[in-house]
């Protein structure tokens, strides 16, 4: 009875508007409430002391900083000079721009660690430039959108952070290597997929009559740029720093990058790009303050406990349990971010992960590909909401193209679904 | 972006600024001395949890916050300033509940003489600003209730 409460209160004012975050706290504090009629404070003392330890952890903090690396990065003016290396890689013709845009996507998706900043990166360079070749906007803005989700996968990801700081016995580093080799395969997926609509639809024909960008000279003024991945991942993997560690090294890095080398980021912008960090991160992280309370109120109503025996009991067997967990993250992740999808799903869903012995990171990285597919699905996608405003488009007009884009991911997560070495091999041979 | 015209993000941004200079710091020195500083994590704890509150004070008077727009910005004039209305209010409501709680739990610290587990400082020093910060996010929320009202 409780339990439904709760949810009732959340859905209704999650969709009339009210913040998610204040939706999920506002829920959990009247089920709480409401659970401990005859105790001092009915029992609420809880939700300030879950909300306080949630935001003074540790672990945590590779969040903002990762954050403030993408807000960087972003104006460094690294993704340029990446895309004019990656042309003069693979040369010019109809859907190699496509393919540019997704490589680069993928390189920065090894520096900054959220989808909609690398959109704004990539988006910022691609766009325009696919435009002059005869690429319509709308197919333009769904490359992007795509190809900037494959950053939550390949690490680093604020993705991952979160499900760490949630998950027992899934580390941040085993998560990021377990990211890697599904992220890689997500973004080949979508290459096929953008070039073989490019081909067969004639897009970008005037493509081959544009200038290829000579190669050293393109690779040595992109090699700051792609030297950070390298500083981030290398220097994580040799035990130099943690996370957060690498996260704060990356921003001095991108500073230096920015401000000296590129010279495309003044002492004036400094503040307002700290400042945009904080706020991006002050979104993301009151969701997870004000969720923690909610988590509280899940585990202590005994509504979990019951539900997995349900779902156990339920005769659908573990594969069948599986389809359904995907199902509906799917349709979920059209509606809401990936964070929040985290935050609520996770209370629930765990223990059913135990019950079934399913491996967490694993299981942590199919639902990071559940998230980053729901992150171009319209009508509720970050990253093609980011790169539809760059394009001047409508997100309905990219519907027809996007799609084949979502299929071609979609075709990636059950590669890794019913091979799951594709995730765990790395880790492992790593010995995270 | 936007003006910087709110208190709340300038405090923010040093915050931030904080944040990334004590743990490069940590890094330098755990490189040429083989020691960590320990007490920089509990610090540095504190120091995220303030920065998340005042930038998210900010994005909640920008009304920025991560949120379902479908329903709430279709329909008439009306319905949405009804809606951002409800929603203004509920930010509110779940921020006063909070700094009362708040209190409560700084006051119980306090009174119990708790000490932090890394350093050894007052526990209340730092969860004090948990009321504090709950209620520049309740009145932030206020002021929108109040754009939002119904004109005459």
């Amino acid at each position: 009875m409780i339990a439904i409460a709760l949810f009732a209160v959340f859905i209704v004012l999650m969709l009339a508007g009210v913040p998610i975050g204040v939706s999920l706290g506002l829920g959990a504090l009247i089920a709480i409430a409401a659970a401990n009629l005859d105790v001092q404070f009915f029992g609420l003392l809880a939700a300030p002391q879950n909300f306080y330890a949630s935001l003074t952890k540790y672990p945590l903090l590779a969040l903002p900083m990762f954050v403030l690396v993408g807000s960087i990065f972003d104006r460094s003016g690294v993704a340029e000079r990446m895309v004019r290396f990656a042309i003069a890689l693979v040369g010019r013709g109809s859907g190699m721009l496509p393919l540019v845009a997704i490589l680069v996507a993928m390189v920065l998706g090894g520096i900054s660690g959220s989808g909609p900043a690398n959109a704004a990166a990539v988006g910022g360079v691609m766009i325009a430039a696919m435009a002059r070749a005869g690429y319509p906007p709308a197919f333009s803005a769904s490359v992007v959108g795509a190809a900037a989700a494959t950053d939550i996968l390949i690490p680093p990801s604020i993705a991952f952070i979160v499900y760490s700081v949630l998950v027992p016995g899934a580390s941040v580093p085993a998560l990021f290597a377990a990211g890697m080799i599904p992220g890689v395969l997500a973004g080949l997926a979508l290459m096929v997929a953008a070039v073989w609509l490019s081909r067969a639809r004639g897009l970008g024909k005037t493509e081959a009559n544009e200038p290829r960008p000579p190669f050293w000279a393109s690779l040595r003024e992109a090699s700051w740029g792609l030297a950070a991945p390298v500083l981030i991942l290398g220097g994580m993997r040799a035990g130099w720093f943690t996370p957060t560690e690498a996260a704060v090294v990356a921003v001095f890095y991108g500073l230096f990058v920015g401000m000296v080398i590129h010279r495309s980021i003044g002492w004036r912008d400094l503040y307002g790009i700290f400042q945009e960090a904080a706020e991006l991160s002050a979104v993301i992280l009151m969701v997870v303050a004000l969720a923690s309370i909610f988590a509280y109120s899940v585990n202590t109503l005994g509504i979990v406990d019951p539900l997995t025996k349900a779902v156990v009991a339920s005769g659908m067997g573990e594969y069948g349990v599986l389809a359904a967990l995907i199902l509906i993250l799917i349709v979920v992740g059209m509606f809401l971010d990936g964070v929040s999808i985290f935050l609520i799903f996770i209370p629930l869903v765990l223990p059913i992960v135990q019950a079934f012995k399913w491996d967490p990171v694993w299981f942590g990285v199919v639902m990071t590909l559940l998230v980053a597919v729901g992150q171009f699905t319209p009508p509720m996608a970050v990253n093609l909401m980011v790169s539809c405003r760059i394009a001047h488009v409508r997100m309905e007009e990219t519907v027809p193209w996007v799609l084949w884009l979502v299929v071609a991911m979609l075709l990636a997560t059950i590669a890794v679904i019913a091979w799951p070495e594709l995730a765990l091999w790395l880790p492992r041979s790593l010995g995270y | 972006m936007s003006a910087p015209r709110l208190f709340e993000d300038r405090i923010a941004v040093l915050a931030m600024a904080a944040l990334c200079f004590i743990t490069l710091a940590n890094v330098l020195i755990r490189y040429f001395t083989d020691e960590s500083i320990a007490w920089t994590e509990e610090i540095s704890g504190v120091l995220m949890f303030v920065m998340t509150l005042l930038a998210a004070s900010s994005a909640f008077a920008r009304e920025r916050h991560i949120r379902i727009e479908t329903i709430a910005e279709g329909g008439s004039d009306e319905r949405r300033r009804r809606l951002a209305r409800f929603a203004a209010i509920g930010v509110m409501v779940m921020f006063l509940i909070l700094a009362v709680l708040g209190m409560r739990m700084a006051w119980d610290e306090f009174r119990y003489e708790e000490s932090s587990p890394g350093i050894g400082l007052p526990k209340w020093w730092y969860s004090i600003w948990l009321p504090v910060l709950a209620l520049v996010i309740a009145a932030r929320a206020a002021v929108l209730v109040r754009r939002h009202a119904p004109q005459r």
